[in-house]
């Protein structure tokens, strides 16, 4: 049940997308959801479709395991599209007391619908393929140029952006959820041999069930959290000063061709959507003149 | 009376890189009354096992039937099963979450539907019975000692009277001590309640002392199943799949292969001693 959740999990396979660069995935994950809110026109979300299509295919994750992830954010985007289908101005298809849905409403409804899953599909393809070691490297190394600016505190004192500590936070974050995960399923288990019942029952007498699950769940993760700060000052851990890598990062032919990649598609679909910005522009031409004409002719 | 497993197989996040066959084919009784040791390797499956037989994991393919009735059944009430068959986890200390340690063991009578006052009944008699004095029945449950955190836990099931008991290592990261406390009170706890107990570890010395039959499980299925005596005869193959056989019957073996007349089949340190004073007295 539990061990079900995907988010932020790693899927082992051998693929390109596995062997680039984290911060490749970093950057190529956050043009891609640039270019989602750039789309407007069906071109553009096609393209982004065949572009993620592709790109899934080739990170050799079999896509049931992908959707998966979304199981999670379904209550969201069903919300998130229900306020866009009656709360959109336009014209009105239907209307129902105080509800009512119009053209435009599904217009942005089905868009922003579509924007959220492509979000979690997209950020899922690089969590899938990037172990969460990875994926803070990554980060610490693109977040390393914050390095240089401070806030200076008085003649001697200047604050830092924590860059290595807040990597170091991530990547800690990250590992816990599948413990903490597994904790819940076992706990869970136990009360349940005990006669809990975490289901039936209405929304107070659920979240009283969740006593015996959450006590012991917070008290395991402060002392797990106790364990590792005593494992880390134990092997000498000071933070990030002078801390030197076993893997430091380094970019491949095959990460540049990615960058190229994903740049020529954003490029691509920022032109199409200029273009059809333009195409529209031209076809409104001769209506707009019209009106010019119009209102030319109203002085005569 | 008794615990029917038929076919069973259970498989791990079927589909997935992560996919896992943890049991293959698993045939058992477990009969009322009898004093079961479940012995295996890490991740041969016997967790898995164990959490079938009162249905939180419901099993891939097979049956399991509860004194005769199918729990994979409609309409089977899972809540009683799990009433009956008392499970107690691995780290069962885990599992507190009250402020005090009689609050904690009437979560389960009350779950089942008693008063306050039957649950305490119920809770005080279980403390008792695992050897928690009435002078902790009000202190906070972290403030006890790791052993009787853990008699505390297994206090927690007991309660609910269950017809058979099965304790998932219920002696790991125990000092010998309490290892033998906990062992000479569970033995006891079987005596005085004639009640089914499943006893699983990956210590075969722990084992042998107490039970009369000994499961042994690799690799997902059932290896060996017999007396320890039984068992034990094998205990190359047990080598072989990770397992030793108490140290005694090593001994035993090699005091055979010198020349002495012995009892090999002895399982624990007083038969070896009592088989080694009858070869010497035949000697003279």
């Amino acid at each position: 049940m539990i061990r079900d959740i995907t988010l932020g999990q790693y899927y082992p396979a051998k693929s390109i997308l596995h062997e680039l660069d984290p911060r490749v995935k970093l950057a190529a994950t956050m043009i891609f959801v640039i270019s989602l809110f750039v789309a407007r026109s069906p071109v553009g979300y096609g393209l982004a479709t065949i572009f993620l299509v592709l790109v899934i295919r080739m990170s050799k994750v079999p896509f049931r395991f992908m959707t998966k992830g979304l199981k999670s954010i379904i209550m969201l985007l069903m919300i998130t599209v229900a306020f866009n289908l009656f709360l959109v101005d336009g014209n009105t298809l239907w209307r129902l007391g105080f509800l009512r849905i119009t053209d435009k409403g599904v217009q942005t409804a089905v868009m922003v619908g579509i924007r959220l899953i492509y979000l979690i599909l997209g950020s899922s393809v690089m969590t899938l393929t990037t172990t969460p070691n990875d994926l803070t490297d990554g980060l610490e190394k693109a977040m390393e140029p914050l390095k240089k600016f401070y806030i200076p505190l008085g003649p001697l004192k200047k604050f830092r952006i924590p860059v290595h500590d807040m990597a170091m936070i991530m990547s800690i974050a990250l590992r816990f959820i599948p413990i903490l995960l597994e904790e819940t399923d076992k706990i869970m288990k136990a009360q349940m041999a005990r006669g809990a019942d975490f289901e039936s029952g209405n929304l107070i007498q659920k979240a009283k069930a969740m006593v015996p699950l959450l006590a012991p769940l917070f008290l395991s993760a402060f002392r797990r959290a106790m364990d590792l700060a005593l494992a880390m000052e134990a092997r000498c851990y000071r933070g990030g000063e002078g801390r030197t890598k076993m893997k430091p990062l380094k970019y491949e032919s095959r990460d540049r061709t990615a960058y190229g990649v994903i740049l020529g598609y954003f490029l691509i679909v920022t032109a199409i959507e200029r273009g059809v910005q333009i195409y529209g522009w031209i076809v409104a031409l001769p209506g707009r003149w019209m009106a010019v004409y119009q209102w030319i002719l109203s002085f005569l | 009376m008794s615990i029917k497993v038929k076919n069973v197989n259970y498989t791990y996040s079927e589909g997935t890189a992560y996919e896992i066959h943890a049991l293959k084919d698993v045939n058992l009784e477990i009969l009322d009354g009898q004093f079961v040791g479940l012995i295996g390797h890490t991740g041969s499956g016997k967790s898995t096992l164990i959490q079938h037989l009162n249905g939180l994991i419901r099993a891939t393919e097979g049956k399991i039937y509860f004194n005769g009735r199918d729990i994979y059944g409609e309409k089977y009430p899972l809540k009683e099963l799990r009433s009956k068959v008392g499970l107690v986890f691995q780290y069962p200390e885990y599992q507190l979450f009250e402020t005090d340690v009689l609050k904690d063991v009437c979560f389960g009578p009350k779950n089942l539907g008693y008063s306050q006052e039957e649950a305490e009944k119920k809770a005080k008699e279980a403390l008792r019975m695992v050897g928690m004095g009435e002078e902790y029945d009000q202190s906070s449950p972290f403030e006890l000692s790791g052993g009787q955190k853990r008699r505390v836990a297994i206090a927690g099931v007991l309660a609910m009277e269950p017809e058979v008991l099965i304790l998932d290592e219920p002696t790991a990261g125990l000092d010998p001590r309490g290892r033998d406390e906990i062992l000479d009170q569970i033995s006891y706890l079987k005596r005085e309640r004639g009640i089914t107990v499943i006893l699983v570890s990956h210590s075969m010395e722990d084992v042998a002392r107490y039970v009369d039959r000994l499961i042994v499980m690799n690799q997902g299925q059932v290896r060996f199943d017999g007396t320890p005596r039984e068992v034990f005869r094998h205990y190359q193959e047990l080598r072989e799949i990770g397992l030793d056989a108490p140290q005694v019957t090593y001994l035993m073996k090699s005091l055979k292969e010198k020349g002495a007349h012995v009892d090999v089949d002895a399982t624990t340190v007083e038969e070896a001693a009592d088989a080694i004073a009858a070869w010497l007295k035949e000697r003279e």
